[in-house]
């Protein structure tokens, strides 16, 4: 019996092809059970993402099984099939292991996919279509990926200006499930940060746009409220995270507006989030001692050192594949 | 044999302290410093059994004693209230302060071999002389609290965030809270061993100490009483905290 992997992923292929091999969640069983059918093969498992689609099979020829599949899959790329890569045998299982690990994927270490191939392998193993080949092989890679995951630093840090501002938020008020945040401007990047605080527990969001419509709409997707644009200091006594991205041309937070409401806010630590260019928060806000002040350039720079570190971590995580691949054939 | 006990229980302390800061410096948080600890804590109960059966009374009559006691009182808040913080990170920091405190007291004449045996104990001076010291365990460890916050509050402002020191430290409110919490704790056993000063029976001599003593107690007091009524910045808190026990440590010039 041999094993195979025939796939296709960012790196490989455009959206628009891979989209054309995607498959939903709830339908990942029965797409494992068509990939038995289609290749004649043993046993099979279907992984499929936003970032990849991958057929996992096991064959006792695998020369006819993937012939098969190929011929299956040409018709959706017109015969081109040069976006699709082969492994197999160790290469099958290596290349498994990195994709678990989250070495394979758009964003290095991230965590998500190892869910989504557990899921993809629980579907095909509910719908009958894997057996003790790649029933011991997902199992075994699993733990693979697990102590990829310990042992290195591959998934620490985070890789982008939402998932910074949320890691720092955390750093300076622990669970944010009694935290207060107040977004000034109701841009995409606005969007995006506040909605990852959000989803990290925030107690409630504050948003003030000069378009008054416009923070209306944010507030509903956040389940927030919203304020006039010329009443956001008041509130900000209240709260303790304020996103600003206004597009105004010059800055909209003072030191003086800050100084204002510092007593009235028992000098807790407040959290600025400058997401502006240019800046809409004054310079001289971050000398305030309870202010902790991190503009754009400051927040894009922590996450390419996340970057950087999860790249370095790469020969790391290699080595703990090869010792187990070692262990395993 | 009560000194054994005292270098066995330094010398445990410095590797918890040592080896945890090994282990910081690489990202990791040790598990065993809580153990290196708890195994110190023995090791100074050991001591203040032995010198308590010497003085026949609470080992806390001469400045190296007192020093025993305070890292003793210390090691005990921090297993206490340990999991509160991220207990290993919070022994790193607690183990130099125990390692001081008896280095201190293992110093050539600070612990006489054979102790004077008290013979007269007075119930309300021994209460005064345990609550005390251990409020100045628990206010010690306000102030290991207070550098910690300090160290953060640092990193934060100039968003230096690499160390494995910021990625262990607890956030930044937590931090605050223990404070407080801690500054509370040590304020109420400190006034339980003030009150029983003043009802102990003394003599002229003590004036000192004890006029030192409420000195302290009001300095307490009023962080305490801005932090509650106007509000003070973490900053100045934690500075208020540190600040405060190293004045504090002047009352035993007076014992």
């Amino acid at each position: 019996m041999e094993l195979v992997c025939l796939g296709l992923n960012h790196k490989t292929a455009p959206v628009e092809v891979r989209e054309r091999f995607a498959v939903g969640n709830t339908k990942l069983g029965e797409a494992a059970r068509s990939l038995l059918e289609t290749a004649g093969a043993a046993e099979g498992v279907v992984v499929s993402t936003c970032n990849r689609t991958e057929f996992y099979l096991a064959a006792e020829d695998a020369g006819e099984a993937l012939r098969r599949l190929e011929d299956g899959l040409a018709e959706k790329v017109h015969g081109h099939m040069e976006p699709f890569y082969l492994h197999r045998k160790a290469d099958a299982v290596r290349h498994l292991c990195k994709v678990v690990s989250g070495l394979d994927s758009m964003l290095l270490g991230e965590t998500e996919i190892f869910g989504q191939v557990k899921q993809a392998y629980q579907a095909a193993h509910e719908a009958g279509a894997t057996g003790p080949i790649l029933n011991k092989l997902f199992q075994k890679v699993f733990g693979i990926g697990k102590k990829v995951r310990t042992q290195t630093s591959i998934q620490e840090g985070s890789t982008s200006i939402g998932n910074v501002a949320v890691e720092l938020a955390e750093k300076i008020f622990g669970h944010l499930k009694d935290s207060e945040v107040m977004v000034l401007g109701a841009g995409e990047m606005s969007r995006l940060t506040a909605k990852a605080l959000v989803s990290r527990g925030a107690k409630s969001v504050i948003v003030a746009n000069r378009t008054h419509e416009r923070a209306l709409e944010l507030a509903a997707e956040m389940n927030g409220r919203a304020v006039r644009f010329d009443d956001w200091l008041p509130v900000l006594k209240d709260v303790d995270v304020v996103i600003s991205s206004t597009g105004a041309p010059h800055t909209v937070i003072h030191a003086k507006d800050i100084e204002s409401v510092r007593r009235a806010r028992k000098y807790r630590p407040l959290f600025l989030i400058d997401i502006a260019v240019p800046r809409d928060i004054e310079h001289a806000v971050g000398e305030i001692e309870e202010v902790y002040l991190y503009d754009i350039d400051a927040l894009e720079q922590l996450a390419d050192e996340a970057r950087a570190r999860r790249s370095q971590q790469i020969a790391e995580c290699e080595k703990i594949i090869e010792a187990e691949l070692v262990k395993l054939f | 044999m009560d000194r054994w006990f005292l270098i066995a229980a330094t010398t445990l302390a410095a590797v918890a302290g040592v080896r945890g800061l090994l282990i910081l410096r690489h990202g990791n948080k040790s598990l065993w410093t809580v153990w290196w600890m708890i195994a110190a804590l023995l090791c100074q109960m050991g001591y203040l059994v032995i010198r308590g059966e010497m003085r026949g009374a609470c080992p806390l009559r001469s400045i190296g004693e007192i020093s025993v006691y305070l890292a003793w009182a210390l090691t005990l808040f921090y297993l206490l209230v340990g999991p509160m913080y991220r207990i290993s990170l919070l022994g790193v920091f607690t183990a130099p302060v125990v390692v001081l405190f008896q280095g201190f007291a293992l110093l050539p004449g600070r612990l006489a071999a054979n102790p004077e045996k008290i013979l007269n104990t007075s119930p309300w001076g021994e209460t005064h002389s345990a609550m005390s010291v251990l409020a100045y365990g628990a206010l010690a460890l306000a102030a290991v609290a207070g550098v910690m916050f300090l160290v953060l509050d640092r990193q934060l402002k100039e968003h230096h965030l690499k160390s494995g020191l910021f990625r262990n430290l607890p956030p930044v409110r937590e931090l605050l809270v223990s404070l407080e919490r801690l500054l509370w704790i040590g304020m109420i056993l400190l006034t339980i061993g003030l009150v029983a000063g003043l009802l102990m029976p003394h003599g002229d001599g003590a004036w000192a100490h004890l006029i030192a003593a409420v000195s302290v107690w009001a300095g307490y007091l009023a962080l305490m009483a801005v932090k509650r009524i106007r509000g003070i910045t973490g900053r100045r808190f934690a500075l208020g905290a540190v600040a405060l026990f190293i004045l504090s440590l002047g009352v035993f010039a007076f014992v």
